[in-house]
């Protein structure tokens, strides 16, 4: 910025560390905390399999549906509103894509956009009660949880007389739209690395000779699609200024001319357009929609958001951050495992983690607001 | 009055029943440009009604309101914003996690495109903030400084050149010294002047008859929802005025056992 | 920020003196067991006694993992990372084939050993190419255990699930009902993991149905509440009760009279026979040439003290 005219100083002002200044910036949590995780784990598991292709993809994968979801449940979180049918969709919209693609035999491709449609307006459906009645939404949301938890076990139950639908993957064979949402990318790559013996092979079976790591999963070239997508809208448009505005203090916002109610209503459109991604990559990847998919995850995307320093009051926070806090939620998860620590104890330092985040976040909020 | 200026903004007749509720009893104000026009009123008396009416947050039970000489009815407080009456209010100008430039342009934001695509025109922003600020008197530590760092009346010279940035007419102020101590008041007041000799009109209210009577060009007091009268600079002395806007006798009694310092 | 150092380096000094619990001994054998259970069930309780058992009468190191809230998808990612972790076997359930599939085939691919325990079935683990079978086939013992209560004149029936979401679990249901040569139509109730929602679920059925013959719970989680329930609306001895696995609670009532019969599927042998088989395995080579059924086993009044000793821990 040359341009900027030179500010006068003025004495009152007390002149700001780096340290302090870096620290107000919402990202930095979530980078000291994936330095430390890595650092962590690097002394701890090296010799594991952790950081073999095999390992990375294991705890990759993990982040990168943490990020999906928490990229929706971050710009949501920065509009000031909650989201606690995130989990039950993913569920839900699982569920309705067996529905349609296997028991109705609609073509895959329908039904997913189908499902899209549904669970969109479900999202949407929730925006506007929250604005309408205003609610929190944390209850508005809550209700949603179980309601769609309910069709969830209720619809397959009342067609097909069980409450998990298989033969997805094989009715989804050959369609475009599917193909989006499964498999994987890079194929040829991960083959020479194998046979160049970068990365393991499968020993034997009838994939012998494959690489153990044979692309990388449209799940994580969905996160990261997401996470660019919303860190733009968030930093670098208009819409994300109305977003920060409606977190940050709705009424003022609207006194301004933010059209605060759209805003809320569209990011829980985007949360919904996210747990349903998730979703399809899921049922697609896994071939079956099961009744109790996705159950407290949308405690977990809230976990990994507030982790990469959004305040839970809304108005501030970082699609980086939170990505970055799906990360650490991901590596610490499946890190434990690797490093042999009992798996229980998972909670306990997922707990510690959430706890540190959340007092370093209430500091911050004093360094930025001036609250003495 | 001289009939040759044309009010900017009229009130006739103005009713606002809330229920069963008479807020607002017939009041008429009219606004001319490049005016101070205080507004007084005890805790109460209908100021904030007025102003919510004459800002396109309430609709009026019945009356007319002019502005530039044309009927108006404003559906929400954008029309009235997109028409040149922009409101600052007391505690909701401001949001204190959002950076000085990200307030400033809230709801306005500047627009460059890139591949056809819509962004944020974050340069322009902070430079136009920087300067906007200096003209008003205040150094930034940079146009990134969260709003929250800045003091009370700082925060309310922001959201005034705010305004005036974006071609406000009439400035409407809602107790913007209330809250603030006596040199963040003084320079509030200075920036009302600036304002004023730009041809803004600004409506200021207040219960505060000194600072009425710092930068007032002319004085309305509210009473139970009615007009008392418009009074101009120099035919009204600030005890006058008190007296008025407590309802006359019983404050002139009060005051004088006070001795004169209300 | 001395204040959050001093907190990040407790974390860190909290969890350090867990790792590595089993011992190790000469050949360092590992071996992973992947279970569906969410942590909420208590009935793999005796699961992981076993297995912790079998470890240390070995000498290899054993693991227990398990997706927390039950969420399947979450068990495939387990799987994948116990076989990034290259450990020497893999035990693990077939909760869901099309889910589990993918993970435990490429892990066998890799080399891994794997034994199926509790939830399969023999076309399944063939398909897999997993060692072998150890369990009780839970259509089978939903049979067997139908055909034992027609004997005993019992007509009509009310099953209380309270893992809706688990197929393998509702087939107990599908085989009761077939051995009794009726429709199971809506005589499976959905009854939630909570205590008191199943009891209330069960007394509500009850009141409404009031021709019942006979309740059959799906586990203890189902079972404990439901004795609560028959003998608060003094239907205990009654009623005809009959319930998949054991437990302290189940016991007592088989004794009381209030259960005329547990069915045993010993998931002590499930967690156990697939160490000591695996290690075997490894050292020696040898493996057994079939599927090992570990139940279906009636537990009544008339056995019950030689299990009553151990129930919950290993029985």
């Amino acid at each position: 910025m040359a341009d900027t005219p030179q500010a006068v100083i003025d004495e009152r002002v007390k002149d700001v560390s780096p340290w302090r200044k870096a620290l107000i910036r919402p990202e930095l949590g979530g980078i000291i905390g994936t330095v430390a995780v890595f650092t962590f784990f690097a002394l701890l598991a090296h010799d594991s399999g952790m950081f073999n292709a095999q390992g990375i993809l294991n705890w990759s994968t993990v982040s990168a549906q943490f990020m999906i979801i928490a990229v929706g449940a971050c710009l949501l979180m920065i509009a000031g509103e909650f989201d606690l049918s995130v989990g039950s969709m993913i569920g839900f919209a699982g569920m309705m894509i067996a529905i349609f693609g296997v028991t109705l035999g609609w073509p895959m491709w329908i039904a997913i956009l189908v499902t899209f449609a549904i669970c969109m307006a479900f999202g949407a459906l929730n925006g506007v009660i929250v604005v309408r009645t205003g609610l929190p939404s944390f209850i508005v949301t809550l209700a949603t949880l179980f309601i769609l938890r309910g069709f969830t076990i209720f619809i397959p139950q009342t067609l097909e007389r069980k409450t998990i639908i298989g033969g997805i993957r094989e009715a989804a064979e050959g369609d475009w739209l599917a193909a989006l949402f499964g498999g994987t990318i890079g194929r040829p790559f991960f083959q020479w690395l194998g046979d160049a013996g970068v990365i393991g092979v499968f020993d034997r079976g009838n994939r012998a000779g494959e690489p153990v790591v044979n692309g990388v999963p449209m799940l994580i070239i969905w996160a990261f699609v997401l996470i660019v997508f919303g860190h733009i809208l968030l930093t670098r448009t208009r819409f994300g200024n109305w977003i920060f505005a409606a977190g940050g203090d709705a009424q003022a916002a609207r006194y301004a001319g933010v059209p605060v109610d759209r805003v809320k209503i569209l990011m829980f459109v985007f949360t919904a357009f996210c747990a349903t991604v998730f979703a399809t990559c899921q049922v697609m990847e896994f071939g079956s929609a099961g009744a109790d998919r996705g159950l407290l995850k949308e405690f977990e995307a809230i976990i990994a958001v507030v982790i990469g320093g959004a305040l839970l009051t809304g108005g501030y926070g970082s699609v980086i951050g939170a990505a970055l806090g799906a990360l650490i939620f991901g590596v610490v998860q499946q890190g434990l495992f690797f490093a042999n620590v009992e798996s229980s104890l998972f909670r306990v330092f997922l707990g510690v983690i959430l706890l540190l985040a959340v007092i370093l976040n209430t500091y911050i909020r004093r360094i930025i607001t001036g609250e003495r | 009055m001289e009939p040759t200026v044309k009010p900017i903004v009229s009130m006739k007749d103005i009713e606002k029943h809330f229920g069963s509720v008479i807020a607002l009893n017939g009041v008429s104000v009219d606004i001319l440009p490049g005016e101070c026009h205080c507004l007084l009123g005890d805790n109460g008396a209908g100021k904030s009604t007025f102003i919510k009416t004459m800002s396109g947050v309430h609709r009026p039970t019945s009356g007319e309101i002019f502005f530039e000489g044309r009927p108006m009815s404003f559906a929400d407080p954008r029309d009235a914003i997109a028409a040149g009456i922009a409101t600052v209010y007391q505690d909701l100008a401001m949001i204190p996690l959002m950076s000085v430039s990200r307030n400033f342009f809230m709801g306005n934001e500047p627009i460059r495109r890139i591949a056809g695509l819509p962004f944020f025109d974050h340069d322009l922003a902070n430079r136009v903030t920087m300067e906007e600020m200096q003209s008003m008197g205040i150094n930034l530590r940079g146009p990134d400084q969260a709003v929250g760092t800045l003091s009370g009346g700082e925060r309310q010279t922001v959201a005034i050149a705010r305004a005036v940035y974006f071609g406000a007419k009439v400035l409407i102020l809602d107790e913007p010294t209330s809250a603030l101590g006596v040199r963040q008041t003084s320079n509030v007041l200075a920036t009302i002047d600036k304002v004023r000799k730009k041809g803004i009109a600004v409506v200021f209210i207040t219960h505060n008859v000194r600072h009425a009577m710092a930068v007032g060009d002319r004085f309305t007091v509210l009473n139970r929802g009615q007009t008392l009268g418009t009074a101009e600079r120099g035919e009204i002395t600030p005890e006058e005025l008190q007296d008025m806007m407590a309802g006359g006798q019983e404050m002139a009694t009060l005051e004088g056992s006070l001795g004169g310092t209300v | 920020m001395k204040f959050f150092k001093t907190l990040a380096l407790a974390a860190t000094a909290l969890t350090v003196p867990f790792a590595s619990h089993a011992q190790a001994i000469d050949d360092d054998l590992s071996y992973i067991m992947v279970s569906h259970a969410p942590d909420s069930d208590a009935w793999w309780n005796t699961i992981k006694n076993a297995l912790n058992l079998a470890g240390e009468q070995m000498g290899v190191n054993v693991e227990y993992r398990n997706p927390p809230t039950g969420d399947l998808a979450d068990m495939a990612r387990i799987i994948e990372q116990a076989a990034a972790s290259g450990p020497d076997g893999i035990i693990t359930t077939v909760a869901d084939y099309d889910v589990l599939a993918g993970p435990i085939r490429s892990a066998v691919d890799q080399g891994i050993d794997v034994i199926i325990m509790n939830s399969g079935t023999p076309e399944q683990v063939r398909e897999l190419g997993a060692l072998m079978f150890v369990g009780q086939p839970e259509y089978d013992a939903g049979l067997a255990a139908g055909q034992r209560a027609k004997g005993d004149g019992v007509e009509s029936f009310v099953c209380v699930n309270h893992k809706i979401s688990n197929p393998v679990i509702a087939d107990r249901c599908r085989g009761f009902a077939d051995g009794l040569g009726i429709e199971l139509g809506s005589s499976m109730i959905d009854s939630g993991e909570d205590p008191a929602e199943i009891k209330n679920r069960v007394m509500a059925y009850l009141n409404t149905n009031p021709d019942t013959d006979a309740i059959l719970t799906l586990g203890p989680t189902s079972a404990n509440p439901t004795i609560q329930a028959v003998e608060e609306m003094g239907l205990a001895g009654d009623i005809y009760f009959g319930t998949f696995d054991l437990g302290a609670e189940i016991v007592q009532a088989i004794k009381d009279g209030t259960i005329q019969w547990g069915i045993d599927q010993q998931p002590f042998l499930q967690a156990y026979l697939p160490v000591v088989v695996l290690a075997n395995y490894d050292r020696y080579g040898v493996l057994p040439g079939n599927n090992v059924n570990s139940g279906p086993g009636f537990v009544t009044a008339d056995n019950i003290d030689k299990v009553e000793e151990l129930a919950g821990e290993f029985r």
